[in-house]
C-alpha cells in the first residue's frame, strides 16, 4: 500500500463468476457424455478388424450411397417446396396460418411408424394413387420414392422452420428499399430475402438431410428393401438403418455395430467438414454472395 | 424535370386513416411532412412509394396517373426509416443495386461518380455494419439517386445523426436540391433541418392535414401543440392546463386569449434588473445560460414560464427562489387549434 492508503498500480481482478461457470460445465458436460458414450460403446463393441471389414462390405457401401442418394433428393424437394412455404408462412399473413404452422409441426412429433402406415395405406397397391404414381413412373413402395417420399415428409419440416424464421427475421424496410430501387417481388426475393435467410435455411437444410440419413421407422413400412427403379438403378439394397437393423435382428450386434462405426465415421466428417468449413468462412452461403 | 401532384390522397393501415392529402411538388422543391408519431407520416411515404394500398385520390406524374403501379415502376426513391441498406453487399454494391436489377451490365463504371461525389470510394468495399451514421446515411442517398428516381421519399434522414454528420449530410441535400433538381418529400423530427431544407411544410394530426404551407406561416400560426414545440415555441399549453387555473391568474389571461387547443408564444423577455417589472410575477426555478442569453424559467400561480434575460451577460441574473416580475406581450400569442392556415 502507499502511503495514503492508496493502492499500487497493477492488474486487478474483477469477480469472476467461476461457480456459475463450473455449474454451467458440468451440465454441458452431462449432455456431451450422453452424446458420446453410446458412440464409444459402439467403436468398442466392434473390433477394429470388424470395422475395417464393414468399410470393404460393398453391401454397407450399396446402403450408404442409397441413403445418401435419397437423402440429397429429400433435401433438393425441400429447397424446392419448403422454402416457399416458409416464406409465405413468415411474409404472407393470412386466414388459417396457425392450422398450416400446426400441420407443418406435425410430422415432427407424430411416431414415424405411424407416418410409414399412413403413406403406405395412401399407395397401397391397388389404391388410386398407387395406380397414378406406377403411371407416372414414380413408383414408391419398395423404391427410392418410397424412401425419399418418406424422408421428406419427416424431414422437411425443419426446413420449413428454419426458412419461417429466417425470413421473419428480415427488416421490412430492407424489402421496400429494394423495391423502390426497382426491383419486381421475385427479383427482391432472390436479390435480399433470399441471401440474408440463407444461412438459416441452410442450417434447416442441414437438419433434413440428417434427419433424412437417420430416418428408419416410416422406412421400414414404405421401403423396406429397395429395388432399382427412378434415379436408383443400383443392385437391391435397403437404407443404411434397416440395414442395421437387420443384422441387430439377426442377432449379429458385432456386425451391427461395425456397420454404424463405417456410417458414423462418414457422418462425422461430413459434418466436421461443413463446421470447418464455416469457421474459416468459405462457404458461399455466409457471403450471402450464392446468388446475385 | 418531372412534377408531382397528389389529389386527395387517403390510405388505411389497420384501422389508422390517412388524408386526405393533397401536394403539388415541383422539382428542386422540398417537403417536409411533421406531425406527433403515430400522425401517419411513414404511412403517407409508404402510399406515395406504393407499399400501402390507396383509397380514394390520386398521385399524378407530370400528369399521369400513378396511383396503382407497382413501387418498382413510380420512378420514387424511398428512403426508409434505418435506412434499408442491404448488410450482405458492400457500399459499391448497395449503390450498384438499382442498376444491376435493371440488367446492366456497366453498373460498376455508371456508380463511380456516385461514389466519388458522396465520397464513399474508399469505403466501397466495407459492409454497412462498418459504416457511421453519416457514412451510412451518405450510401443510402447515392444509392437511391442509382436509381434516377423523379422523387425523393426520406423518411427520418436525421435520425441518431451527431452534430456533424447532420452538418455534412445538410450540405449534401442541398446540392442534391440545386443539381439534381429532383423534388424530396422529407419526413423529419428534427426542426433544424426542416427550416434549413424545406420549402414547404405539411403538417399531419391523426392522419388529417392540419397545416400545409410556408415556414412563415407555420410559424405564425402553430396549429397545435406538437407544431408550436416542433417550430420552436418554449411556452405552449394546451387547453386542459390552461382549464384548471384560477381566476385572475396569468392561466386565466391565457385561456382568455386561448384557441381551442391551447396558446403559444416565444419566450417573453425580462425588462432592467431584477426584480424586474411586469403585470405577472413568479418564483424563479432556473437560470442557466443559453446563446441567446440568460434562460429564466418561472413558476407563477401554478404555471411553468420560460423567460429571455438579453444579453449582455453576465448581467444582473435573477437568483433561484426568489420572485420576479415580467409580462407576455399579447402580439406574442398563437392561439392553437383555429384551423391553421392553407390546410
Amino acid at each position: 500500500m502507499r502511503p495514503g492508503g492508496e493502492r499500487a498500480p497493477g492488474r486487478r481482478r474483477l469477480p469472476s463468476g467461476r461457480p456459475w461457470l463450473a455449474l454451467q460445465i458440468v451440465l454441458a458436460g452431462s449432455l456431451l457424455l450422453l452424446f458420446v458414450l453410446p458412440l464409444y460403446a459402439l467403436f468398442t463393441y466392434a473390433s477394429p478388424a470388424q470395422i475395417v471389414a464393414a468399410w470393404h462390405d460393398p453391401v454397407v457401401w450399396q446402403a450408404i450411397d442409397l441413403t445418401f442418394y435419397a437423402s440429397g433428393i429429400a433435401v433438393l424437394a425441400a429447397v424446392v417446396g419448403a422454402i416457399p412455404l416458409g416464406y409465405l408462412l413468415a411474409r404472407r399473413p393470412f386466414k388459417g396460418r396457425s392450422l398450416v404452422e400446426a400441420v407443418v409441426g406435425l410430422p415432427v412429433v407424430v411416431p414415424h411408424l405411424l407416418v410409414g402406415l399412413g403413406l403406405f395405406l395412401l399407395v397401397i397397391p391397388g389404391s388410386p394413387l398407387y395406380r397414378f404414381t406406377n403411371a407416372i413412373g414414380f413408383p414408391v413402395y419398395d423404391t427410392i420414392w418410397g424412401v425419399v417420399l418418406v424422408m421428406v415428409f419427416v424431414s422437411a419440416p425443419y426446413t420449413v422452420l428454419a426458412a419461417d424464421l429466417s425470413f421473419r427475421a428480415i427488416d421490412d424496410r430492407m424489402l421496400e428499399a429494394s423495391r423502390s430501387l426497382g426491383a419486381g417481388p421475385a427479383t427482391a426475393f432472390l436479390t435480399v430475402s433470399l441471401p440474408l435467410a440463407l444461412r438459416g435455411i441452410v442450417a434447416g437444410l442441414l437438419l433434413t438431410w440428417a434427419r433424412s440419413v437417420s430416418e428408419i421407422g416410416g422406412i421400414l413400412i414404405l421401403a423396406y428393401t429397395v429395388y432399382p427403379g427412378g434415379p436408383y438403378s443400383g443392385p437391391v439394397t435397403s437404407t443404411l438403418s434397416v440395414l442395421v437393423y437387420n443384422l441387430f435382428q439377426a442377432g449379429n450386434l458385432a456386425g451391427a455395430a461395425a456397420v454404424s462405426c463405417v456410417f458414423l465415421l462418414v457422418a462425422f466428417a461430413l459434418f466436421l467438414l461443413v463446421r470447418i468449413g464455416e469457421r474459416v468462412g468459405w462457404l458461399p452461403w455466409q457471403r450471402g454472395e450464392l446468388l446475385p | 424535370m418531372t412534377r408531382w401532384s397528389v389529389e386527395g390522397l387517403t390510405s388505411r393501415l389497420d384501422r389508422f386513416r390517412l388524408g386526405p392529402v393533397d401536394l403539388a411538388l415541383e422539382p428542386g422543391r422540398v417537403v417536409a411532412v411533421l406531425g406527433s408519431s403515430g400522425s401517419g407520416k411513414t404511412t403517407l411515404l409508404r402510399t406515395l412509394a406504393g407499399f400501402v394500398p390507396p383509397g380514394d385520390g390520386r398521385i399524378l406524374r407530370d400528369g399521369a396517373d400513378i396511383t396503382c403501379r407497382a413501387p418498382e415502376r413510380r420512378g420514387v426513391g424511398y428512403v426508409p426509416q434505418g435506412l434499408g441498406l442491404f448488410p450482405h453487399r458492400t457500399v459499391e454494391r448497395n449503390v450498384m443495386y438499382p442498376l444491376e436489377v435493371r440488367g446492366r451490365v456497366d453498373a460498376r463504371a455508371k456508380v463511380r461518380p456516385l461514389l466519388e461525389r458522396f465520397d464513399l470510394v474508399r469505403l466501397a468495399p466495407r459492409y454497412p455494419a462498418r459504416l457511421s451514421g453519416g457514412e451510412r446515411e451518405r450510401v443510402a442517398l447515392a444509392r437511391a439517386l442509382a436509381a434516377e428516381p423523379e422523387l425523393v421519399l426520406w423518411d427520418e434522414p436525421w435520425q441518431g445523426l451527431d452534430v456533424e454528420a447532420r452538418h455534412e449530410l445538410g450540405v449534401v441535400l442541398e446540392e442534391l436540391r440545386e443539381t439534381e433538381r429532383i423534388p424530396v418529400v422529407l419526413v423529419t423530427h428534427d426542426p433544424s433541418l426542416a427550416f434549413s431544407s424545406a420549402d414547404s411544410f405539411l403538417v399531419l394530426r391523426a392522419g388529417a392535414v392540419a397545416f400545409r404551407g410556408g415556414a412563415t406561416e407555420l410559424l405564425h400560426r402553430p396549429t397545435d401543440p406538437f407544431v408550436a414545440r416542433f417550430v420552436g415555441f418554449e411556452n405552449v399549453y394546451d387547453r386542459a392546463a390552461l382549464d384548471a387555473a384560477p381566476n385572475g391568474s396569468l392561466g386565466a389571461w391565457l385561456r382568455e386569449r386561448a384557441g381551442p387547443d391551447g396558446i403559444a408564444f416565444a419566450r417573453p423577455p425580462l425588462a432592467g434588473a431584477p426584480p424586474f417589472a411586469g403585470r405577472w410575477d413568479g418564483t424563479v426555478r432556473s437560470a442557466r445560460p443559453s446563446p441567446e442569453g440568460t434562460a429564466v424559467t418561472v413558476l407563477a400561480q401554478g404555471l411553468s414560464i420560460a423567460l429571455r434575460l438579453a444579453p449582455p451577460t453576465p448581467g444582473p441574473v435573477p437568483t433561484v427562489g426568489g420572485r420576479i416580475r415580467f409580462d407576455v406581450p399579447e402580439e406574442s400569442l398563437r392561439p392553437l387549434g383555429t384551423g391553421g392556415s392553407a390546410a
